[in-house]
């Protein structure tokens, strides 16, 4: 379909963002607001000797000064609490908030921020997985067993996590095999990279604080402040303005607690607005960086009989939701095939980079263009094409995954053969053209949400959900399930969102979970009032409430048209007596069982609700005298359920593609010896542009699911950058001839491969 | 140093006090009030504060605001007649080109002076018209395409 054929999508938020009269955080302003700046060490890991903020307190408008001296005493973070809001005695990152400012403009703020005297002795830099992983490495937190942390945590150096999937016995099935392959493939870190930096305003009355912020998680981000400031949840109120995108960047909780420190210790409200290179650098969300090597073995008829494989993931300096990594990264890297003898150690590393968390499907596309590369690897040395060296090892309906979930009905295969059947009738390919073709999958989380709902008089709804829109729709989306349950125009369906004084709690967007979950509780929730209506209008027409039809602003007798009564007129006497008001939870799906299986460091992610699946072929033009890819078409199928809303579905898919197209080609950050960031700035850190665009065919294969989302629907917005890179990379292998083992594949690192004059340390073994 | 300076946006004169040195944005932003002009990145870098002058595009994040004196500036918040949508904003809606729309300001105002210029592009001349504007969220498709029906759209207007 092109893009106008779909069905039409009214963004109920659109008419603001088209017209310039939709407020994003950075444009708030309030009476007497003052600007933050912060303070950040020159140095990835150091000392602090001494902090004198006198000279900065001293400037003329400047009304506020913090350090960790300022807030209580509080470590942080979900796994292990690692981190506290102001560095203390030591510096484990480049962007580490030392000291914040708060003053009358920015430029006083960042004037005042440079002036406060920080001495830091330089302490040796972690700034490599392998090397942070090596016997007598710098420990980037000497200290590390006396934070609280989670059960069944090992503290052992420099190793933050570890899982291990285990299932038969690897060693002997390999053992047996007919041909085995071993890979090594090495992957960038990479950023979220949204277009809107991050900005905060916070203000106190009395003892309560309103936070606005560019937050994907609005409870989280409450919860953090109330955990760092030591506040009770009914006193923090956080509210977000139109957000300016975010990919896993803007979840979980950043600097709100210290603008909201600030702000009290100034007794005026304080603004903070990042500068790009802040985005770059400061946040705990950043793709981390991933080492994979994997040995498979197969049979004479190129069926995988064992799996051993490695990975090493990059921590960064603090822990900020990682701790599911390993065990996500070994699914991945396992991939969606039937193996019976598989064995994966996964290892997350605490380095001295920026703290990486969950970017836009975490682990997914380094593990899957890791594993995918490898894939075709294998269908070469089997003798097969890599359609049908899939064809033959795919999990689908009925089989068993490699940690031995049975799976219903899914589109594993259906996927794989719409994709390659679209790809392959696009037309003959040039010369140093090719198809490259991956697989990818990612789980559906299902977790708690709220939404309350309430008809007024008029026959108008408000519909208060916990959900957060942050670009991709789905909150939008919402209206269209509400105005299904309750029979009338999506037009009169009015949305109240984002704010956590008004809304029950949600987990925000994260996980591509805001359908899946709050779908479900705007579901429940609007069903009560079309209940209530059902028996009004029974009442009315004397008639059983179960026969009782509401549609197009209507409610009729089944069978009776003409005995009928308008909804907003049942709503105009429900206001005169019983309001018409509900609330919903969704019920969590239950999580599948898996058998013959084993996680060390098991943290729930070998199981997989109501798995998507995704083939991606890209069509590839490499140029051979300098390196440079270019990616012409991309050709998706994708399982994903039944789609809800096919404007925001396709929306999804071509941007989590162009993303992935970056990650394959241009987007990793460097280091330098030092462990700061070479490149954080966006001309030398590129995104792709309109320029750059492949163009993008879409298929979906719609199952409708069980035990998922409503009408069958799965998760969707993360699926779509999974398989990109790896197909990618699998067109540029068959034109160069052999595969890139470095993540991105920059013209550079192609050009090497082609040569034969790549480095080692990425090659394959 | 602040001076007085009189800009004229969207058709209004409006006399700002401000420092020689600050930028289009930010004065744009913060002195005249109009928070459509967005900044994603203070260096050129990703269009997001893409504002027409005298109907040229520039990024406004990077031009001294005193310089725009006696000139026109048009800003997202300029589009509309009235009410009613311009074609361009009622055509990214319903494309689906618009997600998070904070590079949607900065879109607009790019496909506008492509437009003015060049009222009948092809697709390979507005991505070239377009390449100044980041966007994160859409991968660009449906905003090709509604920068494609307004222009199918002006020229079948302008021709009848
Ligand atoms: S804000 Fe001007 S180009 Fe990014
Ligand atoms: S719509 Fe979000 S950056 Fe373009």
């Amino acid at each position: 379909m092109t893009v106008t054929e779909l069905p039409p999508f009214v963004r109920a938020d659109g008419p603001d963002k088209v017209s310039g009269s939709g407020r994003y955080t950075a444009d708030l302003t309030l009476t007497g607001m003052l600007h933050a700046a912060f303070r950040y060490p020159d140095v990835a890991h150091g000392r602090i000797t001494r902090i004198d903020t006198s000279a900065a307190e001293a400037m003329p408008g400047v009304l506020a000064v913090m350090t960790d001296a300022d807030v209580p005493d509080v470590h942080y973070t979900w796994a292990v609490a690692d981190r506290t809001l102001f560095a203390r005695d030591i510096v484990r990152f480049e962007g580490e908030v030392i000291a914040a400012v708060a003053a009358i403009s920015p430029e006083i703020a960042k004037a005042a921020a440079a002036a406060i005297e920080v001495d830091i002795e330089p302490l040796p830099v972690v700034n490599d997985i392998e090397e942070a992983l090596a016997e007598g490495a710098p420990l980037v937190h000497e200290d590390w067993a006396s934070h609280t942390a989670d059960d069944g945590i090992i503290r052992d150096g420099n190793l933050a996590i570890y899982s291990a999937l285990q299932r038969g016995d690897a060693d002997a099935a390999m053992a047996s095999a007919a041909t085995v392959v071993s890979s090594r493939y090495v992957a960038d870190a990479s950023h979220a990279a949204p277009i809107e930096p991050r900005a905060i305003v916070a203000q106190w009355e009395g003892e309560k604080v309103t936070i606005w912020t560019s937050t994907q998680v609005p409870y989280d981000a409450r919860d953090g402040v109330c955990e760092t400031l030591q506040l009770p949840a009914s006193q923090v109120r956080i509210i977000v303005p139109h957000l300016g995108g975010g990919f896993g960047g803007k979840c979980g909780f950043h600097f709100e607690a210290h603008i909201a420190a600030l702000a009290r210790k100034a007794k005026r409200p304080v603004k903070l607005v990042f500068s790009r290179w802040e985005e770059f650098v400061a946040p705990d969300r950043r793709r981390e960086g991933m080492i994979v090597e994997l040995t498979t073995g197969l049979d004479a008829d190129g069926r995988i009989v064992a799996r051993k494989g490695w990975v090493g993931i990059d921590n960064g300096a603090y822990m900020a939701d990682c701790a599911f990594f390993p065990q996500l990264a070994a699914m991945h890297v396992a991939g969606p095939y039937n193996i019976d003898h598989l064995s994966i150690d996964a290892k997350l590393a605490y380095t001295n980079h920026q703290p990486s968390g969950s970017v836009r499907a975490p682990t997914a596309p380094q593990g899957c263009w890791a594993l995918e590369s490898h894939t075709d690897e294998l269908a070469a040395a089997a003798g097969l094409s890599p359609v049908e060296f899939r064809r033959r090892n795919l999990v689908d309906t009925g089989t068993t995954g490699p940690m031995g979930q049975t799976f219903d009905e899914i589109g594993a295969l259906r996927v794989l053969e719409a994709a390659h059947a679209a790809a392959e009738g696009s037309g003959p390919l040039a010369e140093n053209e090719a198809l490259g073709l991956a697989v990818g999958w990612w789980p559906s989380f299902a977790v708690p949400a709220g939404a309350y709902a309430k008809m007024h008089g008029d026959g108008s709804v408000q519909l208060i959900t916990g959900a957060q829109e942050c670009g991709t729709g789905a909150v939008m989306t919402l209206r269209y399930l509400a105005a299904e349950e309750l029979g009338i125009d999506v037009e009169k369906i009015q949305l109240v969102y984002q704010d956590t004084g008004a809304a029950p709690f949600g987990p925000g967007a994260t996980g591509s979970q805001t359908l899946l979950n709050h779908g479900r509780a705007v579901e429940t929730a609007t069903r009560d009032i079309a209940e209530q209506l059902r028996e009004l209008a029974a009442e009315q027409l004397e008639a059983a409430p179960g026969d009782i039809v509401l549609a197009d602003g209507v409610a009729s007798v089944a069978g009776t048209p003409t005995a009928s009564i308008a909804i907003d007129e049942l709503a105009g006497i429900a206001a005169g007596g019983n309001l018409l008001i509900s609330s919903g939870t969704a019920d969590v799906p239950e999580y599948p069982t898996l058998e013959g299986s084993h996680c060390v460091g098991d943290q729930g992610m070998a199981a997989w609700l109501a798995p998507q699946f995704s083939c991606h072929v890209a069509k590839v033009r490499v140029d051979r005298d300098t390196g440079v890819t270019r990616v012409l078409d991309v050709f998706a199928a994708h399982d994903n359920g039944t789609i809800l809303n096919p404007i925001g579905a396709h929306g999804q898919v071509e941007g989590g593609i162009l993303m992935g197209v970056g990650q394959a080609l241009t987007e990793g950050t460097q280091y330098g010896d030092d462990g700061t960031q070479l490149n954080a700035g966006l001309l030398e850190y590129k995104l792709q542009t309109i320029a750059d665009a492949p163009n993008i065919h879409t298929t979906f294969i719609e199952i409708p699911t069980a035990n998922a989302g409503p009408k069958g629907s799965k998760g969707l917005a993360e699926a779509p950058n999974v398989a990109t890179a790896a197909a990618i990379a699998n067109g540029i292998a068959q034109v160069v001839g052999a595969h890139v083992t470095q993540l991105p594949m920059t013209a550079e690192r192609v050009w090497d491969t082609a040569n034969g004059t790549a480095d080692q340390n990425g090659a394959s073994a | 140093m602040s001076e007085l300076v009189n800009l004229e946006v969207n058709g209004t004169t409006y006399p700002v006090q401000i420092a020689l040195d600050r930028n289009l944005s930010g004065v744009l932003r913060d002195e005249v009030g109009l928070t459509g002009t967005k900044e994603g990145c203070d260096d050129c870098e990703c269009g997001a504060c893409m504002v027409l002058l005298d109907g040229q595009p520039i990024n406004s994040c990077s031009y001294l605001a005193a310089q725009a004196q006696g000139r026109s500036i048009t800003t997202v918040e300029g589009l509309a007649e009235g009410d009613e949508l311009h074609p361009l904003q009622r055509n990214i809606l319903a494309t689906g080109g618009v997600q998070c729309g904070f590079c949607t300001p900065g879109m607009l105002m790019s496909a506008q002076a492509l437009l003015d210029r060049n009222p009948d592009p092809t697709d390979e001349e507005i991505r070239i018209g377009l390449s100044g504007n980041l966007c994160r969220c859409t991968g660009y498709a449906r905003i090709l395409a509604a920068v494609q029906a307004t222009a199918v759209e002006l020229n079948s207007t302008s021709s009848s």
